[in-house]
């Protein structure tokens, strides 16, 4: 087994150099943060999940976790690693200092729940699911569900989960259809949620679930769908945990990966109805989940870059202590480690070049969350809204289906000894594989993309940032012969790129249907060129940061041959997106169901 | 060159290693040999008859009593000027008392040396074993601690006389309180000669009975790998590695251990390395003399019963 | 009453330490550096006991290289209050460490110095014992409990073998074993105050230190690599290797 280093000095470059962290640092709120600051932030994270989160990755998903008469427990060691986890204040890292959070940017959370993901993403789903309550209730909850239990919840005390799915309503949410009936103060809820992650275990005192149903007489579809905060214990006027509440965990699933987190189906109101809380106003629940979507859907971009990291981690250590074969052209002589295998080396490098390139678009993304939030200037302020609206299906649905990939190519390079369990890189891969469904599959994150994010604006946002990947060219081109190739890819698929991004504009008016056909291609697409974009601006910096006598020449170097193998390997697909986006829809539409 | 060494012992016999320790000494030039404590006199005659001493002296007073550090390094500082190099074992003894002597003489004490290869330069192991030194050392009197398991014991001989030495002075300022030695049958860790390791492949601490049989059979001490340790199988006094103990037993026996960097670093100076896991691709097989492949709750209960036999 | 602990910044325990190809060192360049292990035991012991009320004032010195402030902060947001850094680059002897850090004792008068028993680095177990001599202190090395009554301390350090309780009197040395506590995980916010809590930088000659080195490292090697070993059938061909073949057994 190998042990989790946390990748600090790619994360330190991608914070600084691509997303622009400085500038985040100085958006107003942010005052009392530092780089220096972050650095020891994301030392500490590093240290406790290897040292805490790590070592329990392979114990919890080889046992899981069990359910017993309606009582889940995590897997042995489980409880004790949350103790510490909200005891070092870690749950409280992105959220509002009003409340005990410790209010640091959404770019360096981004970061150490990267960290937390390649230890153990089980684990970490607990704190995530907690944070996309606190957002949610930070956006919408009256001020007396504020005082109850946004306190508990930034703690992490009280873990929170969502309910959104029913088994008749999974990605069409207006088929929900469990019902919220007004009782004196309160509703009483009754209904089945299904896919509850988290939905039940005994490592919190109290757990928070943030519910969708109907109320009596609410409109049908997605406009009668109202948010409930239903506690599992309900709080008492002194905020301990008081009586409990009718709802019940009735069975976890048996899923392909992520065992130790439990994935709940929850009965709520089997007896008298459990007891809920509207959150704002009845009718518009589902609008206030979505403004909390772009953060949980670049969390769980960020779960596939933190598998993508790990995968690439254990493949790398593999492969540096595998003997195996000699040299290529060595008939004798010494037998090496199969890093000195020219295929083992190229495996490794599409795993590193994307890794590094999800891992610089996911903290941009979150940069300009944060400065869409807290920027000063109007101007800047939107347009940073419209580039994380781009960028988020983009870090979702990309990031997470190069996840999978990257966790694949780490099985491949351990051979036969990946495919057995012992070795551990299929976890990596298993785990990995929710994360291109959950909030959202592939599918759903495209037509996000192509809808409202390019074809809805004309394409304004996605042209300005084909225009600022074309200011490149002069600096690579600086960069002398070494680059010309990379180079020439870049500008080939920025074009691939444009021409895409102009049908989808074109059609989508005429032929919705068409667009959407392509959706996921168009997504890859933007997905690999958008990845391109940052390693060239990477392979620049680098090679500036070189000039200094005292830089990391060591890693400076690589990152310019990773920039590189990017441009070489993995960009040249963009041209083959683009012309599947451009001609291919027709066939995808051309049978009818019958003929399947 | 004239080389004293301050032997450690128990008042009767000196402890293992400190032989070793001779044979480095006997390196540098004509050896005397201090043997201080409240009761010392057995333990004088057993170095006089160690190959290679010239001269034992024995101090005898109570203020030697227990690790007396600070009044070990005072007697020693009464005759520190005779000698161009003073010795001492690498051991929890030795490293207590010659810091003291080293900073009381003005010297920059050269720890752990491995080698001797003239009289003014050292080979030390750094970085837990990974990156070996080679010092000299500007220093008029060198002052040395010596890792036992890198020199062969030394011989006997007729018996050098032994002297003694009165007692230095008594500074008052640490009162013995009493000792509590393990009670353990089993050696300790870092002076055992064989040593049964288990990892986190044990899966639980009640399965270290297994490791604990085989180590009874061999006469072995109990090691744990910090996987182990972090996985609450063991008490961390027994982790081996990084930061935990350095042993280099004569037989190092690893059971159900990967072999991580900071565990290797622990014990790849073990003469002879034995690893029992059935992962076949296991780092821990890259520094063993001999590995086994196996299901270790079948191969262990087998080896116990195997050495009976 | 005050308690000065000493911290060292370390290459990573979990990197793999490279020896440079000239032979003048190990890379230390651009690596993952940390708390030497033991100086974190030292430094929890200090809060641990400014949590049950024996000590005022934990103030936590390091000798070497400016970066490690970072290492001073560390400490700070585990608990210490203040920090002092001697910036005397990092290649700095032992005895030369203790003559530094018996400048700063004499100017700061703590009652207890509360050091790792080792660093993890160049392996060298030195440096509190040194303090000590020059201090003309009472010393405890290795210790895995400390109990303070009043102007003296009572301590049980490791010995081999087992365990030997002292009473040492104050002000003494005392350097910190494995078993003597867990060192905590720093907290979040306490991170966040660390950075606002004082730190001193002191250059060494404003101590009267005369810093040059003893000893000259001539070269540094990688260990003789073990030679490949053998993979054996079953138990019974281990065991007949044991006997027969290595004799250990």
């Amino acid at each position: 087994m190998s042990i989790y280093n946390a990748p600090l000095k790619d994360m330190h470059f991608a914070l600084h150099e691509i997303a622009g962290l400085d500038e985040v640092l100085a958006l107003p709120g942010f005052e009392e943060i530092t780089a220096e600051l972050v650095d020891a932030v994301l030392a500490e994270a590093g240290r406790f999940a290897r040292e805490v989160l790590d070592p329990l990755n392979r114990s919890g998903d080889t046992t899981g976790a069990k359910l017993d008469n309606g009582v889940v427990t995590a897997p042995a060691g489980y409880r004790e690693a949350y103790a510490k986890f909200i005891e070092a204040g870690w749950n409280g890292l992105g959220a509002d200092p009003r409340y005990g959070g410790q209010g640091l940017p959404h770019t360096v959370a981004m970061a150490v729940q990267e960290i937390w993901n390649s230890a153990n993403m089980s684990f970490c789903l607990a704190p995530m699911l907690t944070s996309g309550v606190l957002e949610a209730l930070r956006h919408h909850a009256s001020p007396e569900q504020l005082e109850v239990f946004v306190p508990k919840l930034t703690a992490g005390e009280w873990s929170g989960t969502m309910n959104l799915t029913e088994p008749q309503a999974g990605s069409d949410l207006s088929a929900v259809r469990t019902q919220a009936v007004p009782q004196g103060g309160h509703y009483l809820l009754r209904g089945t949620k299904i896919f509850i992650t988290w939905g039940e275990h005994d490592m919190s005192e109290n757990i928070v679930h943030l519910v969708l149903a109907r109320t009596p007489d609410a409109p049908e579809g997605v406009k009668g769908i109202s948010l409930f905060i239903v506690p599992k214990f309900v709080p008492n006027a002194d905020g301990s945990v008081g009586e409990r509440n009718d709802v019940k965990c009735v069975s976890i699933e048996r899923k392909m990966g992520i065992h130790a987190s439990p994935t709940c189906v929850l009965s709520y109101g089997e007896g008298k109805g459990a007891i809920g809380y509207l959150v704002g106003e009845e009718n518009r629940g589902l609008e206030y989940m979505f403004t909390m979507m772009n953060h949980a859907r670049l969390g769980v971009g960020i779960e596939g870059i933190g598998l993508a990291e790990r995968a690439y981690q254990h493949a790398l250590d593999y492969a540096r202590t595998r003997v195996q074969g000699r040299e290529i052209g060595q008939r004798s002589g010494d037998r090496v480690t199969i890093i000195h295998h020219p295929d083992v080396k190229r495996m490794l490098l599409s795993m590193k070049a994307q890794v590094e390139a999800m891992r610089a678009l996911a903290y941009t993304a979150g940069a300009a969350l944060d400065k869409a939030r807290r920027h000063p200037d109007p101007v800047e302020k939107r347009r940073s809204q419209a580039l994380v609206d781009l960028l988020t299906p983009i870090v979702k649905g990309w990031c997470t289906e190069q996840g999978v990939e990257v966790a694949s190519t780490g099985m491949q390079v351990h051979g036969g000894m990946g495919f057995v369990e012992e070795t551990g890189a299929a976890q990596y891969l298993r785990d990995a594989r929710i994360t291109t469904i959950y909030e959202g599959t592939t599918g759903i994150q495209a037509n996000d993309l192509v809808g409202r994010k390019v074809a809805f604006e004309k394409g304004a946002t996605a042209m300005t940032l084909i225009e600022e990947m074309r200011a490149l060219d002069a600096p690579l081109a600086a960069l002398g012969a070494d680059f010309n190739a990379a180079r020439s890819n870049f500008t080939a698929a920025i074009d691939s790129l444009e021409a895409a991004t102009l049908w989808v504009v074109d059609t989508s008016p005429v032929a919705p249907n068409a667009v959407a056909a392509v959706a996921v291609p168009y997504l890859k697409l933007f997905g690999a060129v958008a990845g391109g974009w940052v390693m060239a601006r990477s392979a620049i910096v680098a090679r500036a940061q070189c000039e200094d006598p005292q830089s990391d020449r060591e890693f400076l170097t690589a990152k310019m041959a990773t920039a590189r193998f990017y441009a070489e390997h993995i960009l040249p697909q963009a041209r083959a997106h683009a012309d599947t986006v451009i001609t291919g829809s027709s066939s995808v539409l051309a049978l009818d169901e019958a003929q399947f | 060159m004239a080389v004293l060494v301050l032997a450690e012992h128990d008042g009767k016999q000196l402890k293992p290693g400190v032989t070793n320790l001779l044979t480095a000494a006997a390196k540098l030039g004509d050896v005397t040999v201090l043997v201080a404590g409240t009761q010392a006199s057995e333990a004088a005659q057993a170095a006089a008859k160690v190959a290679g001493v010239k001269k034992v002296l024995l101090t005898e007073a109570p203020i030697y009593e227990g690790s007396a550090a600070e009044n070990l390094a005072a007697l020693v500082l009464t005759i520190a000027e005779q000698y161009s190099h003073i010795l001492g074992p690498a051991s929890a003894y030795g490293k207590n008392v010659l810091p003291r002597v080293a900073a009381s003489l003005d010297v920059q004490q050269i720890s752990e040396i491995s080698a001797v290869e003239s009289a003014d330069t050292f080979v030390r192991p750094t970085y837990a074993g990974n990156a070996m030194a080679t010092v000299q050392s500007s220093d008029r009197i060198k002052v040395i601690t010596v890792r036992a398991t890198a020199f062969d014991p030394a011989g006997e001989q007729a018996a050098a006389p032994v002297e003694n030495l009165a007692p230095g002075p008594d500074l008052g300022l640490t009162q013995f309180k009493g000792a509590e030695l393990s009670k353990s049958e089993r050696p300790e860790l870092t002076a055992a000669r064989i040593i049964v390791s288990g990892g986190r492949g044990m899966g639980s601490a009640e399965n270290f009975k297994l490791i604990e049989a085989l180590a009874d059979k061999l006469g072995a001490a109990v090691g744990a790998s910090r996987a182990a340790v972090d996985s609450g199988f063991m008490p961390n006094e027994y982790q081996v590695g990084q930061t935990g103990k350095i042993v280099a037993p004569e037989l190092y026996i690893a059971i159900g251990i990967s072999g991580a960097i900071q565990h290797l670093a622990g014990m790849k100076d073990s003469k002879v390395i034995v690893a029992i896991n059935k992962d076949a691709e296991a780092p821990i097989f890259s520094v063993a003399s001999y590995w086994l492949v196996d299901d270790l709750f079948k191969a262990v209960p087998e080896l116990t019963q195997e050495l009976s036999a | 009453m005050k308690v000065l602990v000493t911290v060292k910044r370390v290459i990573d325990p979990y990197v793999k330490v490279r020896v440079k190809s000239d032979g003048s060192g190990v890379e230390t360049a651009n690596i993952k550096m940390t708390m030497n292990p033991f100086c974190e035991i030292a430094v929890e012991q200090a809060v641990r006991m400014k949590e049950a009320g024996v000590v005022t004032e934990i103030v936590v010195v390091s000798v070497g290289a400016m970066q490690s402030q970072e290492t001073l902060r560390t400490a700070m947001a585990m608990g210490a209050d203040r920090g002092i850094l001697v910036d005397a680059g990092v290649d700095i002897e032992p005895l030369a460490v203790a003559k530094l850090l018996k400048a700063i004792i004499q100017k700061e008068n703590p009652q207890l110095v509360i050091t790792g028993k080792q660093a993890i680095d160049d392996d060298s177990n030195q440096t509190g014992q040194m303090i000590s001599a020059l201090m003309g202190w009472p010393q405890a090395t290795f210790i895995s409990n400390i109990t303070v009554n009043g102007d003296t301390a009572d301590v049980t350090r490791e010995i081999d073998g087992g365990l030997e309780k002292l009473t040492i009197k104050l002000p003494a040395v005392v350097t910190s074993d494995l078993r003597l506590n867990e060192p905590r995980y720093v907290t979040l916010p306490n991170i966040m105050k660390a950075k606002k809590k004082p730190m001193e930088v002191i250059k060494p000659d404003a101590l009267g230190v005369d810093v040059t080195p003893r000893l000259k490292t001539l070269k540094v090697q990688e260990p003789p690599s073990r030679s490949a070993g053998v993979k054996v059938a079953d138990v019974k061909e281990l065991v007949a290797k044991l006997r027969n073949e290595a004799r250990v057994i």
